[in-house]
C-alpha cells in the first residue's frame, strides 16, 4: 500500500520540468580554485525543494568540493550559492540550515550514540527533555533504540551509519547533504539501506543532496543526477535520460557500459543515417534534427548502442545492422551473461544476454563465431 | 612463540638496566643508612625522613618547586597545545616553515643558553628575579616538549569530527572545547606530566633566572652537595624518585587501562 502510494506520488514529482518552479538551491557562476586549479569551474545548477539530487562523477571530479562548498566548509572563490531565498556567502558552516552526513562517519568517540545525536540539539540550546525526545525519535527513526548508551566504537559498522544518519537528520535541516553515505557498507547492506533512505527521505519531505562514485546507487536512489568532470557538470536529468539519452561520449562512456562506434556519415535518407564505421562496417541509424541532423554527408560523428539493446546468436541474423565475430569473453553474471565479441577488424563489441531462460547461458562458448545486430533506433548519435 | 633467553642476552640485560638504575638502587639503600656517613652503612633507619621534614630550608625549596612545576607545566600545555594546533591546521600560512623550526630549536638548544639568554632578558626590562621569572623560564623551554607530543597526536587527529561539529552548529571555540580537547586528552595530559617533570628536575635555567628570594629543590640540593653529600639528601632524592615513578606509572596506567577497555568493550560488540 506504501509503496503504491510513494510511487504514484514520485511519478508525478518533476519540478524541475515546470519552468514556474521556484529552484530550492542555486548554484550562481560558482568556481572553486585550489592552487590555480579550478576545482568547481563557473557552474549553474537549480536543485528544488522534496528533491532527491545525486551527484556522480570519478574522484577529482569535484563533486565533494561542490558538496563541502554548500556545507561552507570551503569558501567560493567566485560565485554563490543561493539556499531557499539566502545568500549563503559569508555565512559560516555552523550556522548554514544544512547538515552533513560523512564519509567517515565522524561520530564523535568520547560520546555515547545518544550524546553523538544530542549534540546539534543542544548548540541551539533546545532543553534537555525536548532534547531526549528527539535522540528516541531519531533513533527509533533508525531502528536503534536500544543502543543510546553505547559508544560509537561498540557498534558495528552498519548501525554507526544509522548513527551518523541520526545525527544529520535531527536537526531537521533544510538540506541534508550526504557524502558517499553507503560507501564503508558491504554490498548487501548497501543495497537494503538505499532503498531505507529513499523511503526516508519522502516521508520527511526533505531535501537530500547526495555525493557518490557508485552510478548504480546513483541511479536507484536520486530523482535527478548530475554526471561531473573537471568541475562542471556535464548532464543533469533523470536516471534515464541520463542513460538512455547522454548529452555527450563522456556521460556516455561513464554510465554504463556502451559501444561506440566511430565513423564517417555517408549517406542521409530523412532521419535515416548510414554511417560507415571506422573498421569499415557501414550502419544505419536514427537521427533526429538535435542529433546528426546538422552533420554533412562526410563529416565525423559516433554512434552509441549500450549491450543490452544488441542482439546475439549463434546462427546468422537478418536485420540491418548485423556483424559477426568470435566469442572472446564469456562473463557469466547470473541473470545476465556479458559477451565480447571480436569482429573480423579486431573491434570488441560488447553484448548483454538475459538469461531469461535456464539454457539460453549455455548455448555459445568461447571461439565460436557468433552474430549481432541492432536496430536502427537502439542507440543514440553522438555529437562529439 | 618464547625464546630462551640466551647468555648474550642476559648479559647485556643486567649491564643495560645496572647502569641505568644502579645508582639510583644505591640512592635510595643509603638514604635508609642509619650511619651520618653517607658510604658506610650501619643499619636500617628513617631517620633522615624524619629529619628532613625539619629542614625548613629544603621545605620552602620544595614548595617553591612545588609551585613552579604546578603553574609553569599548566601555562606551557595551554600555549604548546595552541602552537601544535596552528602548526597542524595553518599549514599556509606564510613563515611556517619558520615558525616550526622556533617552536622546536629549544629542544636541542643547550641549556645553559637558554638560561642565559633569559637572564639578559629579565636584566633588560628589569623584571625582579624570583619566583616568577623561573617559572617563566620554564614555561619558556618546557612548551616546545608539549607542542611536539601533542603535535604527533593531532596528526592523526580526524579532521571531519571537527567539522561535523560545526556543521552541528558548534562554534570553532565550542567546536575545541566538545570536540577537540576531549579526543587529543591523553596527549595533552602526557605533555603536562612531562613539561611537569622537565621543571621539577631543572637545575642549569633555574640557576640563571632566579634570584635571592626563589630557591627550588634541584638548586638546594645542588648547593648541599658542594659542602659535601648528607644522608638527607639522600632521603629527598628518594622522594623526588617516588613522586615521579607514581606520576609515570599512573599516566601509563590509565593510557593501558583505557586501551584495555576499549578492546574488551570492541569484542563485546560483535560477540
Amino acid at each position: 500500500m506504501k509503496a503504491q502510494s510513494l510511487g504514484s506520488v514520485r511519478k508525478s514529482f518533476a519540478p524541475w520540468a515546470d519552468p514556474a518552479a521556484k529552484p530550492f538551491i542555486r548554484f550562481e557562476g560558482l568556481t572553486k580554485v585550489f592552487d590555480g586549479t579550478a576545482a568547481i569551474d563557473d557552474l549553474n545548477a537549480d536543485i528544488f525543494h522534496r528533491e532527491f539530487f545525486a551527484l556522480l562523477g570519478a574522484s577529482g571530479s569535484g563533486k565533494s568540493t561542490l558538496l563541502r562548498l554548500l556545507a561552507g566548509f570551503e569558501v567560493p572563490t567566485r560565485g554563490r550559492i543561493v539556499l531557499d531565498g539566502e545568500d549563503m556567502t559569508g555565512i559560516p558552516p555552523y550556522r548554514r540550515p544544512v547538515n552533513m552526513m560523512f564519509q567517515s562517519y565522524a561520530l564523535f568517540p568520547h560520546m555515547s550514540v545518544a550524546k553523538n545525536i544530542a549534540f546539534g540539539l543542544k548548540q541551539d540550546g533546545m532543553a534537555k527533555s525536548e532534547r531526549e525526545d528527539r535522540v528516541a525519535d531519531a533513533l527509533k527513526l533508525v531502528k536503534l533504540e536500544n543502543y543510546g548508551r553505547r559508544k560509537p566504537h561498540q557498534l558495528s559498522g552498519g548501525q554507526q551509519q544509522r548513527v551518523a544518519l541520526a545525527r544529520s537528520l535531527v536537526k531537521r535541516p533544510k538540506v541534508l547533504l550526504l557524502d558517499e553515505p553507503l560507501g564503508a557498507l558491504d554490498k548487501k547492506l548497501r543495497e537494503e539501506t538505499q532503498f531505507e533512505l529513499t523511503d526516508l527521505q519522502y516521508e520527511l519531505g526533505m531535501t537530500f543532496i547526495m555525493v557518490t562514485h557508485d552510478q548504480e546507487e546513483a541511479m536507484t536512489m536520486a530523482d535527478r543526477i548530475a554526471v561531473m568532470g573537471d568541475g562542471k557538470i556535464l548532464q543533469v536529468g533523470t536516471p534515464p535520460e541520463i542513460y538512455e539519452a547522454p548529452r555527450s561520449r563522456f556521460v556516455a562512456d561513464f554510465i554504463g557500459t556502451v559501444n561506440i562506434f566511430d565513423g564517417t556519415l555517408v549517406a542521409r535518407d530523412g532521419d535515416r543515417l548510414t554511417i560507415e564505421t571506422a573498421d569499415g562496417h557501414p550502419i544505419e541509424v536514427d537521427g533526429n534534427e538535435e542529433r546528426g541532423g546538422a552533420l554533412q554527408i562526410g563529416a565525423k560523428t559516433a554512434y552509441a548502442v549500450r549491450p543490452e539493446k544488441l542482439r546475439i546468436s549463434a546462427s546468422p541474423l537478418d536485420g540491418p545492422n548485423v556483424m559477426s565475430g568470435e566469442v572472446w569473453e564469456i562473463a557469466y553474471i547470473g541473470d545476465m551473461t556479458s559477451f565480447h565479441l571480436k569482429l573480423d577488424s579486431e573491434r570488441i563489441v560488447r553484448v548483454s544476454m538475459l538469461n531469461s531462460s535456464r539454457e539460453s547461458a549455455v548455448q555459445m562458448t568461447w571461439g565460436e563465431r557468433a552474430w549481432v545486430s541492432f536496430e536502427p533506433n537502439a542507440g543514440l548519435v553522438l555529437s562529439a | 612463540m618464547r625464546h630462551r633467553l640466551s647468555g648474550f642476552n642476559l648479559v647485556s640485560l643486567v649491564l643495560g638496566f645496572g647502569f641505568l638504575y644502579l645508582p639510583i638502587v644505591i640512592l635510595v639503600i643509603f638514604s635508609f643508612n642509619a650511619s651520618p656517613l653517607v658510604t658506610v652503612w650501619s643499619g636500617f633507619s628513617t631517620r633522615w625522613y624524619t629529619q628532613l621534614f625539619q629542614n625548613q630550608g629544603l621545605l620552602d625549596a620544595a614548595w617553591v618547586t612545588l609551585r613552579v612545576g604546578l603553574i609553569s607545566a599548566t601555562m606551557a600545555t595551554i600555549l604548546g597545545t595552541f602552537a601544535a594546533i596552528a602548526l597542524t591546521r595553518y599549514t599556509r600560512f606564510r613563515g611556517r616553515v619558520l615558525f616550526t623550526g622556533m617552536v622546536y630549536a629549544p629542544l636541542v638548544m643547550p641549556e645553559v643558553i637558554t638560561g642565559l639568554s633569559l637572564l639578559l632578558l629579565f636584566v633588560a626590562v628589569d623584571f625582579d628575579r624570583g619566583f616568577w621569572t623561573v617559572t617563566l623560564a620554564h614555561i619558556t623551554f618546557s612548551m616546545c616538549f608539549v607542542a611536539v607530543v601533542v603535535q604527533s597526536k593531532l596528526l592523526s587527529f580526524d579532521r571531519s569530527l571537527e567539522e561535523a561539529a560545526m556543521d552541528l552548529g558548534a562554534t570553532p571555540a565550542k567546536t575545541f572545547f566538545a570536540v577537540t580537547l576531549p579526543v587529543i586528552w591523553p596527549a595533552v595530559a602526557a605533555g603536562w606530566l612531562l613539561a611537569f617533570t622537565l621543571s621539577l628536575d631543572d637545575l642549569v635555567v633555574a640557576s640563571f633566572t632566579t634570584g635571592p628570594s626563589a630557591t627550588t629543590l634541584p638548586m638546594k640540593i645542588y648547593s648541599q652537595v658542594r659542602l659535601g653529600v648528607t644522608p638527607e639528601i639522600n632521603a629527598v632524592c628518594t622522594i623526588l624518585i617516588a613522586i615521579v615513578t607514581a606520576g609515570v606509572l599512573t599516566a601509563t596506567l590509565l593510557n593501558k587501562r583505557r586501551q584495555v577497555r576499549r578492546e574488551r568493550e570492541g569484542q563485546a560488540a560483535f560477540a
